[in-house]
């Protein structure tokens, strides 16, 4: 008799079957990341030594980790309120270099006092991430125009916005570099605090954290994210004021990346350059699915990730490895992760196969279809 | 005038990578599954193709190879988004990224180097002929062929049984499903001869645009192309249209900066990208909003799973 695969989709997914789908996504990623580096010359203790020992436990390494890790948690906490709604902000690098500008942009023509410099400068940051994103989301609500490549378009628009402003009117004009000039040591760079180059962003990044995990686990808007990212007809059915909701969230997460922006112009580069943003749309994605898109598992997985890129930056001197090798390692993780949520998503039995199709009752799934959404 | 004719000459060239890509796009789309990998599949098709042609001197063994490369990253996609029904737009990053970070890994020895590639025809004295000799006599064998795929899709997906199936399983997956058409081997297929388009895109522009591997040289038109399915409707009739009229943008860039104009030339080459979110916008305020999109665009289908 022949057998036949039957996928049952499950009405609740407990729990545990949700932590150990992760966890074994996770390993089999890493499992497969290791075999990838294998492959390229680097032995077991070198990965040992470069992703876990040096990345996460020495001096020298965990601060760079905690400098990363700044602009890691803050793109990540953007990312987490967006998708929460499903909306899907590819744009993140975009928003991240619009924020980058718009800071450089306070600090090069010393706007405002010296004093409120940095207020001023991350203020602008914040507001030009949450435009750079604020036009997609109005784009989408009034016309239905499709967010991924929206987003996506304005992320290459602001990158030439960058090139353009590099090799005009703000490059710096003492050296052949497309770079603008280095921001005023005492009132334009935040802070260090005294571990390697990790500066204050860190701690306005985790305050950052701590407001959206605020907002997002405590106060009712957390509440109305939800609801309308699991169904949003149904959520305006029941009255929730859902297009404020969105676009409201969407503008933070937009500001967030911005702010991100800030942190890193102000914070580690100490100018604008063509190198301050790269690959933080991918990483930000890995963080929030990664985390379920819950901030407060953002802070600890955006601290792992960026602990990636620290791994990558060494592999990158004494092995001359290039960083898109981190770029494989992100994309073979959150692949193995949504392909093992299969399992915890279907019951998959084995049917005898019969010549008749079966007439039994069918499951009705009310919860698992609703969340897929046609961008 | 020659200013006019070399730029109307220049179109179609610009215009066939984005045309096969979005070719595949509208295959796959039609088919239900919204393949936002296009940029990583051309990005392996591209690698593929360089190194093949390199290696061997065949730039035809390299689209050959492009080919494969993009149908075999989009077996992946297949496997993750039809077999294990994973969510559509996560799958497609991750193919993105896969492409992205796996060709600038494999392809560190190949940066730069001058590939064999496709060069106009040559068919004599005509392609002189006045405005349209150059137009239509001074391009490469990979353009004739693109256009021509072109019509062959359409043929395919609009007039005969198999595209009528692949349709029915973009449309309404559970009543092909009833009717006896396979929804998971439908889906699959069309997801790979979506992925060899992209490849061959990505291989076009490696062989027979800039005759070099450069990482990034994709630079986003995956995504264009997936935006240009949108204004095309799902149609690769309208798809022509659309990559020329894309392609007349992106062909204007080099041949403004030549002529020395005072230009500024990095805010000329986001024209690509603000015509692409300009033609969706026009797209969704002139029609009847999403009226040709395929019904199940986007969504797993399962058969247990009743709605």
């Amino acid at each position: 008799m022949r057998k036949r695969l039957v996928l049952m989709p499950r009405q609740n997914i407990p729990f545990w079957l949700n932590a150990v789908s992760l966890a074994t996504g996770v390993g089999l990623g890493l499992t497969f990341a290791t075999a990838l580096l294998l492959t390229t010359g680097v032995d077991i203790e070198g990965i040992i030594n470069e992703f876990i020992l040096y990345s996460f436990t020495s001096q020298r390494g965990l601060a760079q980790t905690v400098t990363k890790a700044t602009a890691f948690l803050l793109v990540g906490l953007g990312s987490a309120v967006a998708l929460k709604l499903r909306f899907w902000n590819i744009g993140i690098d975009g928003q991240v270099w619009l924020g980058a500008i718009a800071a450089a942009g306070v600090a090069i023509h010393d706007i405002g006092d010296p004093s409120s410099r940095l207020v001023i400068m991350a203020i602008a940051a914040i507001i030009a991430g949450s435009i750079w994103v604020g036009i997609p989301v109005v784009l989408k609500l009034k016309l239905g125009v499709n967010e991924v490549i929206s987003t996506l378009m304005l992320s290459y628009v602001a990158f030439l916005i960058a090139q353009h402003l590099l090799y005009g009117d703000w490059r710096d004009p003492s050296t052949s570099f497309p770079v603008s000039s280095g921001f005023d040591v005492e009132t334009e760079r935040l802070k260090r605090i005294g571990f390697g180059h990790a500066h204050s962003g860190i701690w306005l990044a985790l305050a950052a954290a701590l407001i959206v995990s605020y907002l997002m686990l405590v106060n009712r808007f957390g509440f109305y994210l939800t609801a309308i990212g699991i169904n949003p007809k149904g959520a305006k059915a029941a009255g929730l004021p859902v297009s404020i909701v969105i676009v409201v969230a969407v503008l933070i997460a937009g500001g967030l990346c911005g702010f991100a922006g800030f942190t890193i112009v102000a914070g580690q580069e100490y100018r604008l350059t063509q190198y301050v943003v790269h690959g933080y749309t991918f990483s930000a994605i890995l963080i929030a699915f990664l985390a379920r898109f819950n901030p407060i598992a953002v802070i600890p997985i955006s601290f792992i990730v960026a602990g990636l890129f620290t791994a990558g930056d060494t592999l990158k001197t004494f092995y001359q490895l290039p960083l898109s090798l981190i770029l494989v390692v992100e994309a073979l993780i959150l692949g193995t992760v949504v392909a093992v949520e299969f399992l915890a998503r279907y019951k998959v039995s084995l049917v005898l196969k019969r010549t008749h199709q079966p007439s039994a009752p069918v499951d009705h799934n009310l919860s698992g279809k609703s969340n897929q959404v046609v961008p | 005038m020659d200013f006019f004719v070399n730029w109307l000459a220049a179109i179609p060239a610009y215009a066939a990578p984005l045309l096969l890509a979005c070719l595949g796009l509208i295959t796959n789309e039609r088919a239900g599954v919204l393949n936002l990998g296009a940029e990583g599949m051309m990005a392996c098709g591209a690698l593929a193709g360089a190194i093949i042609s390199l290696t061997t001197g065949w730039p035809s063994l390299g689209i050959l190879a492009a080919v494969i490369a993009g149908a075999m990253i989009a077996l992946v996609f297949a496997v993750l988004t039809v077999s294990l029904r994973s969510n559509q737009v996560v799958s497609g990053l991750i193919i993105v990224a896969l492409g992205a970070g796996l060709t600038g890994f494999l392809g560190r020895e190949y940066v730069n180097k001058t590939l064999p590639g496709f060069y106009d025809l040559d068919w004599g004295g005509i392609a002189n002929a006045w405005i349209i000799g150059p137009i239509l006599f001074k391009q490469n064998a990979l353009t004739y062929i693109t256009l021509l795929l072109g019509g062959v899709a359409w043929y395919v997906l609009f007039r005969t049984t198999a595209g009528l199936k692949l349709r029915a399983v973009g449309e309404d997956p559970a009543t092909a499903d009833a009717s006896g058409v396979s929804v998971a081997l439908t889906r699959s297929i069309a997801v790979m001869i979506g992925g060899a388009f992209c490849g061959a895109a990505g291989g076009y522009l490696a062989l027979a645009s800039s005759y070099i591997w450069v990482e990034g040289m994709i630079a986003g038109r995956g995504w264009i192309a997936i935006g240009l399915v949108i204004f095309a409707r799902w149609n690769p009739k309208y798809a022509i249209v659309g990559a020329l009229l894309f392609g007349a943008i992106e062909a204007l860039i080099p041949r403004v900066q030549a002529t020395g104009a005072d230009v500024p030339i990095y805010l000329m080459m986001m024209m690509p990208y603000i015509a692409t979110l300009g033609v969706l916008v026009l797209t969704s305020l002139t029609r009847n909003r999403r009226s040709d999109e395929p019904g199940s665009l986007g969504l797993p289908y399962t058969r247990q799973d009743r709605h």
